[in-house]
């Protein structure tokens, strides 16, 4: 059961970083960042670093998507 | 043609890579190396020596205090070079403000990044903030217990100011970020840092050494919260910070 976990989530960041890399459009890749961030939260809450889980569901989940959406706004949506 | 060679070259960096982590110790093996080294003595009496039950806090805060006070130079840094960044293109939220009662008859005032709020995220946010604040503070000032601490509960506390920001408007922060008070919010982590580590270096002789005799633990559990109280107050005023000054430019 656990490696099953580990192995989705490890997929899951995989496939979220590749498509974070490939998105022309920056709202959506933004979007999957931030669920990037949540799944490297889950991972690390569950290998036992509760520390660096919360850091990384305020911080990389949630504060970093707001910043990029900002930013997003400012410029253009649409990567040339 | 540069597309095979780059193809090439992430795979020939890939290989030592995949070669390097096969030949690391098994996960939770005992017999690492990370795990025979100095984490045998943290583990062993961490809690008495670093008077912080959170292995982690005491690691960060006692054994390795100066490393988490060069980091929150670094953070401190970096909101000097973001601030230089965004100011230094001529339009300061001051400016923007004042510049704003000049063209607010277009009715085009933008109070936040996303266009009208609706009424049920305004109302959750609102809802749920005096909740998310107390678990700020509980994440700050229980750090040093159970999991979390001035980073962790800062980061919340700055996702809860940037969340009621969106909501309410940038305006609504204005109260203090506009004030004198501001750059103390924002340096506050480096100055704790500054007076926790002069005040143990008046009671052990150490800068930042935090005094290991029983009587004087009670002052040792003080110190370790007043960073974390300081280093929550300054991440928080920094990550806010950021936000406002790109809002507004």
């Amino acid at each position: 059961m656990s490696l099953t976990f580990d192995i989705l989530l490890l997929l899951y960041l995989v496939a979220a970083a590749l498509v974070v890399a490939q998105a022309k459009d920056l709202l959506a890749a933004s979007i999957v960042f931030s669920s990037y961030g949540l799944a490297l939260c889950l991972l690390w809450q569950y290998r036992g670093a509760p520390d660096v889980a919360m850091a990384e569901a305020a911080v990389g989940a949630g504060i970093t998507t707001v910043l990029f959406l900002v930013a997003i706004g400012r410029t253009t949506r649409r990567e040339k | 043609m540069r597309r095979p060679i780059a193809i090439a070259l992430v795979l020939l960096s890939a290989i030592p890579l995949v070669v390097a982590v096969a030949g690391l110790p098994a996960h939770g093996d005992p017999s690492a190396p990370v795990h025979t080294h100095v984490s045998a003595h943290y583990i062993e009496r961490g809690a008495e020596e670093a008077g912080a039950t959170n292995l982690v806090t005491g690691v960060l805060l006692n054994y390795r205090g100066l490393d988490a006070a060069g980091e929150v130079t670094v953070i401190f840094t970096a909101l000097i070079a973001v601030l230089a960044i965004l100011l230094g293109t001529g339009t300061t939220p001051e400016s923007t403000a004042s510049s704003r009662g000049a063209s607010d008859r277009r009715g085009a005032d933008r109070e936040s990044t996303v266009a009208p709020v609706s009424p049920i995220v305004s109302f959750v946010v609102r809802l749920l903030a005096p909740f998310i604040a107390l678990y700020a503070a509980y994440v700050i000032l229980h750090g040093h217990v159970t999991p979390g601490g001035g980073f962790q509960g800062g980061a919340i506390l700055a996702g809860l100011f940037i969340a009621l920001a969106m909501v309410l408007g940038t305006r609504a922060m204005q109260p203090v970020a506009r004030t004198a008070l501001a750059p103390w919010l924002q340096g506050a982590a480096v100055l704790s840092f500054v007076v926790v580590g002069t005040v143990g270096a008046f009671l052990t002789g150490f800068f930042l050494g935090f005094p290991a005799e029983p009587p004087l633990h009670l002052v040792r559990e003080l110190l370790i919260i007043a960073l974390e109280v300081g280093i929550a107050i300054g991440g928080a005023a920094v990550l806010a910070t950021i936000f406002l000054h790109m809002e507004a430019s």
